[in-house]
């Protein structure tokens, strides 16, 4: 592992947190999950919003899951409707949006309905890794 | 559905020019045709064109869509003119000799496009008294103005296709910015990256995805460009719809759409390939545009000996038969204000005329629709 923030042990596993990284390409998915996994967290993936609420209610990630990084345009269930069923559901999960398509009003609703951080592809790796460290920062623990 | 019904309708129609086609009428469970009461209630203007050469022909194919309009023959004294081929297609009646024409009952006007001077004398002495004639420099000023309106529907077709262009811009960012996060991504692992093996791995991903991105530039500026020639050419159909695949999933998501293809192999017609894409695209369009809950799109190509026909069908909401003529009508929209100019129909009937083909629809609400193009396979003259 490359660094030790501030993590805790998953499994024996060091870890800054586990994300989970929404994108119906799995270019897109590869590339961000090398990116957060040199960071020290533990990756997550799902191609599109329905096996993203697949995942959350899956096993620990119930408990586990510490933040979303999500796109928008994606098939069946799409990042819109996979965010307002995060935000009613799991609140405490902190959710960043990744998209291809920069769209102010889209993004002014999103940040409305919580969303924590608009970011628009390409995105360099440092800016990336800054939103995530900012969302772990909000993210509320899971009850026990 | 049937593959040919649609199609004979219009032909059947179309010499009337009073409405647009009813295919559902030929629909096996619909039985009712369709009624256009805003057309049907104007008492046409009888007219009788004279001259089948280009002028004659484009009279035709202009004041056939007119309602007001009745064509009551047309005549030429050369058996091969174009013009009375594209007459037979529409079902307007071809005068044997230009007298049975001009002394015909019902004619109000009489267009005389011939270009001959010695036929002023013809007409004074036998068309009827009640008959306007239009020859000379009048018919010379109204040829003008049938080209003037040819060239603001070619302005017309390709502003429709620029405003359209608009509507790509969501899926080009997606299509671009996706290959730009990769390459983002992978150059930055690169900067620290000692495994030799990946690193190449890495660049070919970079190699790959730079390609991608100049595939998508390369195919919008060939879609938005000005048609160059107005040349007709043996079009292979199959490929210029998938081409057009290509194209419309910049204009709309394609997320749960099953697309089926049933292609004869190496269909082709005749008619004008940048058009013909244009023509596909806002069919494909339109058909994934019906399907907000997915669904299946299914393209069909199939050749009969002297034309060929392409069907572009969804399972979608549907069209409500009393709106089969509206939706070729310009400006007629669905959609909401600014999200449609409502001239894509309308453009696409009048270039499918122009290649000498036909367009129909036939639709159940709930079910899906259906348009079929038919297009000649040999050059038209």
């Amino acid at each position: 592992m490359a660094e030790f923030k501030s993590g805790f042990f998953v499994g024996g596993d060091a870890c800054n947190g586990r994300i989970l990284v929404v994108d119906d390409e799995p270019d897109i998915r590869k590339v961000v999950k090398m990116t957060l996994q040199k960071a020290g967290y533990d990756v997550l993936e799902a191609e599109n919003g329905e096996k993203a609420i697949e995942a959350i209610n899956s096993g620990e990630n119930r408990l586990l899951l510490d933040v979303m990084v999500c796109d928008i345009r994606m098939p069946k269930v799409n990042g819109i409707e996979a965010i307002a069923y995060f935000r009613q559901n799991y609140p405490r999960v902190p959710l960043i949006v990744l998209t291809g398509f920069p769209d102010t009003d889209m993004a002014t609703s999103l940040l409305r309905q919580g969303v924590v951080d608009y970011l628009v592809k390409p995105v360099e790796g440092d800016k990336l890794k800054a939103a995530v460290a900012r969302a772990m920062e909000q993210r509320e623990l899971a009850p026990l | 559905m049937t593959s040919s019904a649609p199609q004979l309708s219009e032909q059947h129609q179309a010499g009337r020019a009073l409405s647009r086609p009813s295919p559902a009428a030929h629909k096996k469970d619909s039985a009712a045709p369709m009624t256009t009461t805003h057309l049907t209630d104007v008492t046409p203007t009888k007219i009788a064109i004279l001259g089948a050469g280009r002028g004659g022909t484009a009279l035709l194919d202009l004041l056939h869509q007119i309602p007001a309009i009745e064509i009551i023959g047309i005549a030429d004294c050369n058996p091969e003119a174009s013009g009375l081929q594209r007459a037979r297609e529409l079902r307007v009646p071809v005068a044997a000799h230009i007298a049975e024409l001009i002394q015909n009952h019902g004619v109000q006007l009489i267009l005389d496009v011939t270009g001959d001077p010695s036929l002023g004398a013809i007409l004074r002495r036998q068309a009827r008294p009640e008959a306007d004639v239009l020859s000379g420099s009048a018919s010379r000023m109204l040829w003008e103005l049938v080209q003037h309106e040819s060239t603001l529907q070619a302005e017309l077709l390709h502003a429709e296709k620029l405003a359209g262009i608009g509507s790509f811009a969501a899926g080009i960012a997606h299509d671009i910015n996706n290959p730009l996060q990769l390459i983002l991504g992978l150059a930055e692992n690169l900067e620290d990256e000692t495994d030799l093996k990946t690193v190449h791995a890495q660049a070919a991903d970079i190699i790959a995805a730079v390609k991608r991105t100049t595939a998508i530039c390369r195919d919008l500026t060939s879609y938005a460009r000005r048609s160059a020639s107005q040349n007709h050419s043996l079009v292979p159909l199959n490929a210029r719809l998938d081409e057009a695949l290509k194209i419309a999933r910049y204009a709309v998501g394609f997320h749960d759409i099953d697309i089926a293809k049933q292609y004869t192999p190496d269909a082709a017609a005749s008619g004008h390939p940048d058009e013909l894409l244009h023509v596909f695209v806002n069919l494909i369009t339109n058909a994934i545009q019906a399907m907000s809950d997915g669904g299946t799109l299914t393209l069909r190509t199939t050749i009969e000996p002297d034309r060929a026909t392409i069907q572009v069908s969804d399972t979608g909401c549907g069209i409500p038969s009393d709106l089969f003529n509206a939706i070729f009508e310009p400006f007629f929209t669905t959609k909401p204000p600014g999200k449609g100019t409502g001239l894509g129909l309308y453009n696409i009937r009048h270039v499918i005329h122009q290649m000498h083909g036909t367009i129909a629809v036939a639709s159940d609400v709930g079910i899906g629709s259906t348009f079929t193009v038919t297009l000649p396979r040999t050059a038209q003259t």
